[in-house]
């Protein structure tokens, strides 16, 4: 065995995005090299506060880092379209596409100084709340948990109150009615034990949120030519695609589990509902387009980008 | 403790005001809190930002709060060796201890120079309002510089005035007049 | 170098740091920062300065601590901790050894508004500690009960070690707030008995009790009684957050201080920079344990030492006692916070691991390092009282004190007999 990489990640090390997503690649990496390569993992922040997890791989205190951009408001603005609602509906497709897409327009913009391995969303969420909600009116005056800082724009947007607490804590927040209703993915009302607190589920592709695996450049330099392909091989479109899958079928699982249980209401919006809710979405691509052009970069040609990307793969919305 | 005592004075009065300036911001957060609670529960209305706001300005005041800590020698600290030895190992001791301290605040002061330039160019923002994070961190980094100062002032009292570090208000001057009055 | 050795001679270097006085917080940090680069390489270790301290700094949920701090500074700046005494004085200043009993009562009524123990003992010193002197109390006797009655400051709530155990391990700071009174109740009771049937024959008679005056001091309590009631049950009911409940605790001590004419805006400024040093006292510990503990996750020693324990083989209770004992034996040297920021997150996964409760633990560990506060060599509060009244010596004080950590070991293993103590009063909230 030739060299051990260290991985850092902040989910703890028994729900599906680790065991099913980050643990199945860093064993393939493994074996694809022959046992030269180790990977030792350290999950739930043992090494480092999550919106630390970006700086923590490019400045070498971990070799491999598995971020949440979102966490980090304004750091990386054209990655930040990825946050925004109503344009994937599948996040397994939906990895690769962002992916390639990500590689072309952004990457080398904004995580030049990181090697990016693979893009990691859980299938899309949705709003889970105390009661109903079909269309966007309904959150005016509400106090919602949003996933992340594009979420929470939103709920601002349509007049609710963005409530800010952790994700460990969100139970408490919405059984104290400090929130009602929360953006999260399907998998969380059991991993977070919340169905009881929030039983209406607006049944739609919500929200996502892509979490990005990435490599710290001079540990990747410093690998063996054959250790090197074996990272790049596994850091392709196509394997995000395969690391997502396994987050997707828990979520979906979690989704279907809810649809048999009696006590829990999945509410379908009609069509009008949804063409509201993208309507009411469409200051949020303004704003992305606004803080892309700020940094110099060409909003409409990236959106566009993105938007073939997703239809290329059978992702988008 | 009086200017005189310490040979001092300008620094005492600067720290004072330091120290004053941080605990105000540790009122606001107080009253930040309390508003936003208030809004959140009372009008459907939190305030925004107040999550981000309330941790950042408390992180501003807890760097200028070092400041205060690296003069008066009040750092949580193990005296046990200390207190048993005589004056001169005492002020050797305290005068390594406060050096360690130092060097551990220059190493500090440098790396979180190096945040503030990467928040600077890097776009860090607060979640509702995107203001940029980078002047708290000024704050802090300032709070620092000022923490490097007074610690190589105490230093310096240690070593040139062979003062000990730690400073309590004994009672036991006042308990013997409230004896003498029973 | 293996791994297991570098840990073992961190350990080494961060007590022989501490012992040359270096600030605890400054030596863990130090070491962590060396550590980490022996095993990662320095400039990655270095850069953690550029990360960790400023996360802990701006960590929203260790924000409540500032906040109980400030109460309990802002309560003995308008005059509550006297008004306590006043009032224990006049209850319970009828038996004999009545102000030592006053004593421990208003040292249970301090530590409901202030989250230290420290603090508690170094308040009650300066008020109740003449008091008993000029009554004729023995040193030992009087310090003694101060000592351990401060030990109560982080029992009862608030308490911010026990809101630092529940930022390290995730569980719910109300939660363990209410899961403190019932035992904290108990330690009042069992130190008033130690005082009524230890030292008794030590004491002098009490004095003559007066229903009309006990009566009238209460008029002085009210403000405490009150304070703890909105925090406590607001944290209980779920009307609020702890974090908030801790800002509207520090917002209405302040405002009931100002109404009363106690509190001017020149001593309400004292009181925001005492509380400031306070806390940031504290926030040294937390940055330079958080640094120390990314030393001992990348050498994965913890995980070994979770192992080794469990392989041990001596039983569920077992393993309980071989880390109590551990917790007691650095208790004797190290602060009660630096203990549990420094153990808690090795020791965590053991106890969840054999099925104890966290909550349970939480109490059981937060009363394990209140010992530590009161046994030589080291002892905070014993060092508060003595810096406080110099004049009586830290034999005197220790010595004063034993009898209180005999008890306290009883009631350690009346908690672990029944866990039900513990735990039925936090199960009734949602
Ligand atoms: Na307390
Ligand atoms: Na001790």
């Amino acid at each position: 065995q030739d060299v051990t990489l260290r991985l850092s990640h902040w989910v703890p090390a028994g729900i599906a995005p680790a065991s099913k997503g980050i643990e199945p690649w860093a064993k393939a990496v493994e074996d694809a090299s022959g046992g030269s390569i180790a990977i030792q993992l350290f999950p739930a922040q043992q090494l480092g506060k999550a919106p630390d997890h970006y700086d923590m791989a490019k400045q070498g205190i971990v070799d491999m880092a598995w971020v949440n951009p979102g966490y980090t408001a304004g750091r990386f603005p054209i990655y930040a379209l990825t946050e925004v609602p109503f344009m994937v509906d599948d996040s397994v497709q939906g990895a690769k596409a962002i992916h390639e897409w990500y590689l072309e327009n952004g990457a080398e913009a904004e995580m030049s100084d990181v090697k990016v391995c693979f893009i990691h969303p859980h299938a899309p969420g949705a709003l889970h709340s105390k009661e109903a909600i079909t269309s966007p009116d309904q959150i005016k005056g509400k106090n919602i948990r949003p996933a992340h800082a594009t979420m929470a724009r939103f709920v601002s947007l349509l007049g609710g109150g963005p409530v800010q607490v952790p994700a460990p804590e969100v139970r408490e927040a919405l059984s104290r009615g400090t929130a009602e209703a929360v953006t999260f993915p399907w998998g969380a009302m059991y991993d977070f034990k919340l169905t009881g607190e929030v039983p209406q589920h607006l049944d739609m592709p919500f929200y996502m949120s892509a979490q990005v695996l990435v490599m710290n450049l001079a540990s990747y330099d410093k690998l063996s030519d054959e250790n090197k392909a074996v990272i790049d091989s596994h850091c392709t479109p196509e394997w995000s695609a395969k690391v997502a899958q396994g987050w997707h079928d828990d979520d979906m699982a979690a989704r279907d589990k809810l649809i048999a249980d009696g006590e829990q209401t999945l509410n379908e919006p009609s069509e009008a509902d949804v063409a509201a809710w993208r309507e009411a979405s469409q200051p949020l691509i303004d704003e992305w387009k606004e803080s892309v052009v700020a940094k110099g970069g060409d909003a409409d040609a990236i959106l566009d980008a993105y938007v073939k990307s997703l239809e290329a793969n059978d992702a988008k919305y | 403790m009086t200017p005189d005592r310490n040979g001092a004075g300008g620094a005492l009065k600067t720290v004072h005001i330091i120290e004053r300036i941080a605990g105000v911001m540790l009122g606001l957060v107080t009253v930040l809190i309390v508003i936003s609670a208030i809004g959140r529960y009372g009008f459907a209305r939190p305030v925004p930002d107040a999550f981000d706001l309330s941790r950042l300005v408390l992180g501003v005041a807890i760097a200028w709060g070092l400041a205060s800590l690296g003069f008066h020698g009040t750092h949580i600290k193990v005296d046990l060796l200390a207190h048993a030895l005589p004056a001169a190992a005492r002020r050797a001791i305290n005068a390594l201890a406060w050096a360690v301290l130092l060097g551990f605040t220059i190493l500090l002061t440098w790396k979180i120079w190096e945040r503030l330039v990467s928040a600077f160019y890097g776009g860090d923002a607060t979640m509702d309002l995107r203001l940029p994070h980078w002047p708290f961190i000024l704050g802090i980094w300032l709070g620092l510089v000022a923490a490097l100062i007074t610690t190589a002032l105490r230093l310096w009292l240690i070593t040139a005035r062979g003062q000990d570090l730690g400073e309590y208000d004994g009672i036991d001057e006042q308990l013997e007049q409230d004896l003498r009055l029973k | 170098m293996s791994n297991e050795l570098i840990a073992t001679g961190g350990f080494v270097a961060l007590f022989a740091l501490m012992l040359v006085r270096v600030p605890i917080g400054i030596a863990m940090g130090l070491v962590g920062i060396g550590g980490f680069g022996a095993v990662v390489g320095m400039g990655p270790a270095l850069n953690l300065l550029s990360q960790s301290p400023i996360s802990t700094i701006t960590d929203f949920n260790l924000t409540l601590i500032p906040f109980f701090v400030l109460m309990g500074v802002l309560a003995t700046n308008s005059g509550m901790s006297s008004e306590l005494f006043r009032a224990g004085r006049a209850w319970l200043g009828g038996f004999r050894g009545g102000l030592g009993l006053a004593s421990v009562g208003a040292c249970a009524g301090f530590a409901a508004i202030c989250g230290s123990s420290v603090a508690t003992a170094a308040t009650m010193t300066k008020v109740a500690y003449p008091e008993m002197k000029s009554a004729g109390y023995p040193d030992d006797v009087s310090t003694g009960i101060i000592a351990a009655g401060g030990t109560l400051g982080i029992l009862i709530p608030p308490s911010v070690v026990l809101a630092v155990y529940g930022f390290i391990t995730e569980q719910d700071i109300g939660v363990l707030f209410v899961a403190g009174i019932v035992p904290g109740i108990l330690a009042v009771l069992l130190y008033m008995l130690t005082v009524r049937v230890w030292y008794a024959s030590k004491l002098p008679e009490g004095e003559v009790f007066h229903l009309g005056a006990a009566v009238r001091s209460l008029r002085g309590v009210w403000a405490v009684g009150l304070l703890f009631v909105a925090v406590i049950l607001s944290i209980y009911f779920g009307i609020v957050t702890a974090t908030e409940a801790a800002a509207a605790g520090a917002f209405l001590t302040a405002l009931i201080g100002l109404a009363r004419g106690r509190l001017n805006a020149s001593s309400l400024l004292d009181s925001l920079v005492e509380a400031l040093r306070t806390s940031v006292a504290i926030y040294v510990v937390l940055i330079g344990a958080t640094l120390f503990g990314y030393f001992l996750a990348i050498t994965q020693v913890p995980q070994e030492l979770t192992q080794f324990l469990i392989d041990l083989g001596v039983g569920k209770y077992g393993t309980l006692l071989l880390i109590m004992a551990m917790f007691l034996i650095m208790g004797c040297f190290l602060d009660a916070m630096a203990m549990i920021i420094l153990m808690v997150p090795i020791v965590f996964p053991v106890i969840t691991e054999l099925g104890f409760d966290p909550i349970w633990f939480g109490v059981i560990i937060v009363m394990t390092v209140e010992l530590g506060l009161i046994t030589p060599p080291v002892g905070m509060n014993v060092f508060v009282i003595n810096s406080i009244a110099a004049r009586v010596s830290l034999p005197t004080i220790f010595r004063g004190v034993l009898p209180f950590v005999a008890i306290d070991v009883v009631r350690l293993i009346l908690l672990i007999a029944f866990p039900g103590i513990v735990l039925f009063l936090p199960s009734g909230m949602q």
